[in-house]
């Protein structure tokens, strides 16, 4: 490339932006209130022969190159980014991985029909605690016979719902990190595949955003995609790809935003003269069109890159990061040049302004677009450094057992949750009174909003009975219920629990409410919902209706009146064992250095997770130099 | 005047006590004294199996010359580099100028290091599996890195079956005229030197015993001749099987060794408090050291010899007590493993033992920490009562489960 597009190029914009201006711009508004998917719009796009720009015909693509997606993408965006990201994450999320990595068959099961337009396509990485650290994936694949089955949660996924098709990453192997992840395709529909609520986004408010819920989803093996633990590499490259995509969106972002500037300052009049007159303003316009030709270079270069079959993951990065940071410039400026105007709904530049802000957040912040330059310009060094901090495994309230009683009937369930408490050390034959203050109580029953009706407190206080425990809620059942005084709470703004045995019935888990339970020794969760937090947070847990469970709890404990407590001693959590070790550790003849395959040899650019046998063969003790045959396995 | 012992009709030891040495390798403590053994073979040929300190070389140099009986010496063999055995060759060299030398190609490189020269004309480089035949006898050369040199290696007489085995299988003390396994109440006197020994001076090289053990389990091996210590003949699979041991990291017993270190007696009552509450429970098996007047060589091989360990420990300006801090240290570098520990932490505004201690040992390979830790503030009272005998049940309970799994 020449610093110029093609006539193809050209035109292929031409065709884009026609529809853009005819098809989408008059809904725009309405999808952005409305928080609306565009069904028809992305049928049209399908017809178009937009939904599969750069792959092979003979893979139901336009065989068109990078370049030619860029713009589809820019043009969309131009007008609406909402729609100009279902495109992308589409192309370069859903349907670019199984291009690379995908076998024959899937490619033609898969591949085809979303290229054609017929399906849609969506990734899932992100979770919770996996944001920009992949290595936080705590979605789990386990084989069983000829199927996988995935349990976990995926947050903020483009497309989720309304896509057909789903790259979802999970953990095969534990305990290596991302060298454990694999990826599979799985389908919409199958079962124990859920969706969450679409998300109340700040922008982009037409592409549908969602939470992915895997209950025990058997996903067929052949829908491994590659192999497993290539998993965080098919993921990577496929974002360097994707970066393409949304570095486009808010090039066209920025364009769009740029070009309503340009016409409002020549039309609108102040001190007898168009804005757009005063040097000030002119200067502004300047640095926009200067910042949007600019992203559209490096957009444009890392695209041709890729079309060449050269590296364009820095260049990729470099687009993405200076693309989305003038999109928010522009956007700004656009607006503020606006005036008033501007800041009123049903304004073009209101919403650019919105939507422009997540370009600088998916697919890499660009903080994380930063780490990904300089590691391109550092090399292994910008590696060596590991951060030493850890989270304590598992959710908030630090390491818990989480075991779910799923087995029997719900009698059977709540025996085997009171034989698990009573071997713990609980004697339940001794109680405290109900009314104890929350801080000092050495036993808790809580109720959270899934107790429904004031009346059913009622339960919650005859378990409270039977258990030897004090009542509690969670904040909204205080605050705003208002079941219990506001100093019968438990969170972080409320009380902390400093006791030992927690029953939480009804409570989904937020993040504030379990922060007030860090020093429990026993959290037990009741609720209906498998998937609530609260579930991740506790020791153990029944899944279950509280009008069912409560009272066979209450039953089950009812040992008369209560013996008072002693003087409450605080029982220890059982911390996890030290995992054992997973790596074939390797002793050094010549000076007895251990090579552990977890720590690597960074200062020979060898990263952690390189087995011995992957060494290479000129690699030599880093201590006394002997060769790699000297070393003999522990 | 000479002073050797016969081992065969033709080969024979020739080699020194030593018992005025106070600290071997200037670190462990050594009242037992040690011996420096040499062995001299009258074949076809004549070969000399290491040479010794140079602290005890005139009786080595008169013993050799006393043997040999006019004869020339033809070959030296080195097993092992370290100046403790080889300090004296050269001057063997300047005796018997004709001799050649029989060692491996790293020997070579550290005499150079060392300083002591060894003209290559004289020096014969072996490998694994170089033979040397000296007339009735035949020798094959085994490499054994790592036990406790990369040089090192060790040499079998294929004709009976003798392993000239340098470090390993030696013991710290003085022989005092007895030589062999039968001779003397191994047990009584010289096990826990041979641990003390084995465990401070190899116990980081697990793996490399490990690897010399299996290569030496295709021989049927008649007798062991270390380059410290007794010389077995008799109860070869006795000292075979306590290397298997140590060098798997295996504890030899159930019990407990209980190491505290106390600044004003406060955690010395807790550990000896601990001691008495598992006493009564019939865990009688138990040993207690103060850290700051044991030295560390002694704990460690107790250390290496039982299942369990409790550490009693006070914080010391915001860390852990220093000798304690030494001792667990030492150990980590000594990589011992699969043992059962107890902690009891004490610290009197800002305590940080515990969480040091753990520290360290989570460091370690497969140790497993009892979740009952106690912690003590300045002294123990009728409040820590629970947490000391939860501490004991527990204990009590691990072997418990040992048993079962065993």
């Amino acid at each position: 490339m020449l610093y110029a597009t093609t006539e193809q190029h050209e035109k292929l914009r031409e065709k884009v932006r026609a529809f853009a201006e005819e098809k989408v711009k008059p809904l725009a508004f309405m999808l952005d209130q409305g928080n609306e998917f565009p069904k028809e719009i992305v049928k049209e796009l399908g017809e178009l022969g937009l939904m599969g720009i750069y792959f092979p015909k003979k893979y139901g693509g336009a065989g068109l190159d990078m370049i030619s997606y860029a713009i589809a993408v820019e043009e969309l965006s131009r007008v609406d980014a909402g729609v100009g990201v279902i495109l992308s994450a589409h192309t370069s999320l859903g349907c670019n991985p199984i291009y690379d990595f995908g076998t024959e068959e899937q490619k033609l099961k898969y591949l085809v029909p979303m290229a054609k337009g017929e399906k849609l396509g969506a990734f899932g990485l992100t979770e919770e605690n996996a944001g920009s650290d992949a290595g936080g994936t705590e979605t789990v694949a386990v084989l069983q016979g000829d199927h996988y089955i995935l349990n976990g949660n995926k947050i903020f996924i483009t497309n989720g719902g309304e896509a057909d098709t789903y790259i979802v990453f999970a953990v095969t192997t534990p305990g290596i990190g991302t060298r454990g992840i694999s990826a599979f395709i799985v389908e919409k529909g199958w079962k124990g595949f859920e969706f969450g609520e679409h998300y109340d986004k700040l922008g982009i408010r037409s592409s549908e955003t969602r939470e992915l819920l895997f209950n025990d989803v058997r996903v067929p093996k052949e829908n491994l995609l590659g192999k497993e633990g290539e998993g965080f590499k098919i993921a990577m490259q496929t974002l360097d790809g994707g970066r393409i995509g949304i570095a486009s969106q808010a090039l066209g972002i920025a364009q769009g935003a740029f070009e309503a500037a340009l016409e409002y300052a020549k039309d609108r009049e102040q001190f007898g003269m168009p804005i757009g007159a005063q040097q000030i303003i002119g200067f502004k316009l300047a640095d926009m069109d200067t910042k949007v030709s600019a992203s559209r270079l490096l957009v444009y270069k890392a695209a041709a890159l890729k079309t060449a079959g050269e590296r364009y993951g820095k260049e990729a990065a470099m687009a993405k990061m200076y693309a989305s940071e003038a999109a928010i410039y522009v956007a700004n400026e656009a607006l503020q040049i606006h005036g008033g105007n501007g800041y009123l709904k049903g304004m073009e530049v209101e919403r650019f302004y919105r939507d422009a802000k997540i370009t600088t957040i998916y697919e890499g912040t660009n903080e994380i677009m930063r780490v990904v330059i300089a590691a391109n310009l550092l090399g292994p060094i910008s590696r060596t450094t590991k951060p030493q901090t850890k989270r304590a495994p598992g959710g908030t309230t630090g390491y818990r057992k989480k075991i779910i009683f799923k087995d029997g009937t719900p009698e059977e369930q709540v025996d085997a949750l009171v034989a698990a408490l009573e071997a713990d050390g609980y004697d339940f034959t001794v109680g405290i009174p109900i009314d104890t203050p929350v801080g000092k109580a050495e036993r808790l029953v809580s109720a959270g909003q899934g107790i429904g009706a004031k009346e059913n407190m009622k339960l919650i206080e005859k378990v409270a009975k039977n258990v030897g425990a004090a009542i509690s809620s969670s904040r909204p059942v205080a605050e705003t219920l208002k079941y219990l005084p506001l100093d019968r709470y438990v969170g972080m703004s409320g009380q902390s629990f400093k006791g030992n045995l927690y029953i939480a019935a009804g409570i989904s888990g937020a993040g504030q409410h379990l922060k007030g339970l860090k020093e429990a020794s026993t959290i037990v969760a009741i609720n209906n919902n498998p998937n609530a937090k609260i579930f991740k947070n506790a020791d153990y847990g029944i899944v279950g209706d509280l009008q069912e469970i409560l009272p066979l709890l209450a039953k089950r404990l009812d040992t008369g009146e209560k013996k008072p407590a002693p003087p409450m001693i605080k029982l220890k959590r059982k911390e996890p064992k030290q995992p054992k070790q997973i790596w074939q550790l390797y002793v050094c003849n010549g000076c007895g250095f251990e090579y552990n395959p977890g720590v690597g040899d960074m200062e020979n650019d060898i990263v952690p997770g390189t087995k011995y046998e992957e060494l290479p063969e000129e690699w030599t003790c880093p201590e006394c130099g002997e060769e790699k045959t000297a070393f003999i396995e522990v | 005047m000479h002073n050797v012992r016969k081992i065969t009709d033709d080969l024979y030891w020739v080699g020194s006590d030593e018992n005025r040495l106070a600290l071997f390798e200037n670190i462990h403590p050594l009242p037992e004294g040690v011996s420096y053994n040499a062995y001299l073979l009258l074949d076809e040929k004549t070969v000399l199996f290491d040479t010794v300190d140079w602290a005890v070389a005139r009786q080595y140099l008169e013993n050799v010359e006393h043997v040999l009986d006019g004869r020339d010496l033809d070959y030296l063999v080195i097993n092992h580099m370290e100046p403790d055995h080889a300090a004296c060759f050269e001057e063997v060299l300047l005796r018997y100028p004709k001799a050649q030398v029989y060692c491996t190609n790293k020997a070579y490189l550290l005499m150079g290091q060392f300083g002591f020269n060894l003209d290559n004309t004289k020096l014969i480089e072996v490998q694994e599996g170089d033979t040397l035949k000296t007339g009735k006898h035949e020798f094959l050369f085994i490499e054994a890195p790592m036990v406790h040199w990369p040089e090192a290696m060790v040499t079998l007489d294929v004709t009976n079956g003798f392993l000239f085995s340098a470090d390993a299988f030696g013991s710290f003390g003085t022989l005092d005229g007895r030589l062999f396994d039968d001779e003397v109440d191994f047990e009584k006197e010289y096990l826990d030197y041979a641990r003390r020994y084995l465990t401070n001076i190899v116990g980081k090289y697990g793996p490399h015993v490990q690897a010399l053990l299996k290569k030496a389990s295709g021989v049927e091996l008649k007798m062991l001749l270390p380059l410290h210590g007794p010389v077995w003949r008799t109860n070869l699979g006795y000292i075979v099987d306590k290397y298997v041991k140590w060098s798997t990291y295996t504890p030899e017993e159930d019990g407990v060794l209980i190491i505290y270190g106390s600044m004003y007696g406060s955690s010395e009552n807790a550990a000896r408090s601990l001691a008495r509450r598992l006493v009564e429970r019939g865990v009688t098996n138990l040993k207690l050291y103060d850290v700051s007047k044991t030295h560390e060589s002694y704990l460690i091989a107790e250390a290496f010899k039982y299942s369990h360990m409790v550490l009693v420990a006070p914080t010391y300006n915001l860390n852990l007590y220093p000798p304690m801090e030494n001792f667990l240290q030492h150990m980590k570098l000594l990589n011992l493993q699969n043992r059962t520990i107890g902690l009891i932490s004490n610290g009197s505004w800002a305590p940080t033992s515990g969480r040091i201690m753990r520290e360290i040992i989570d460091e370690m390979k497969n140790m497993t920490i009892l979740d009952e830790e106690v912690e003590l503030v300045s002294s123990m009272s009728e409040r820590d009562d629970e947490a000391m005998d939860a501490l004991a049940d527990s204990i009590k309970k691990s072997f418990e489960k040992q048993e079962k799994t065993a």
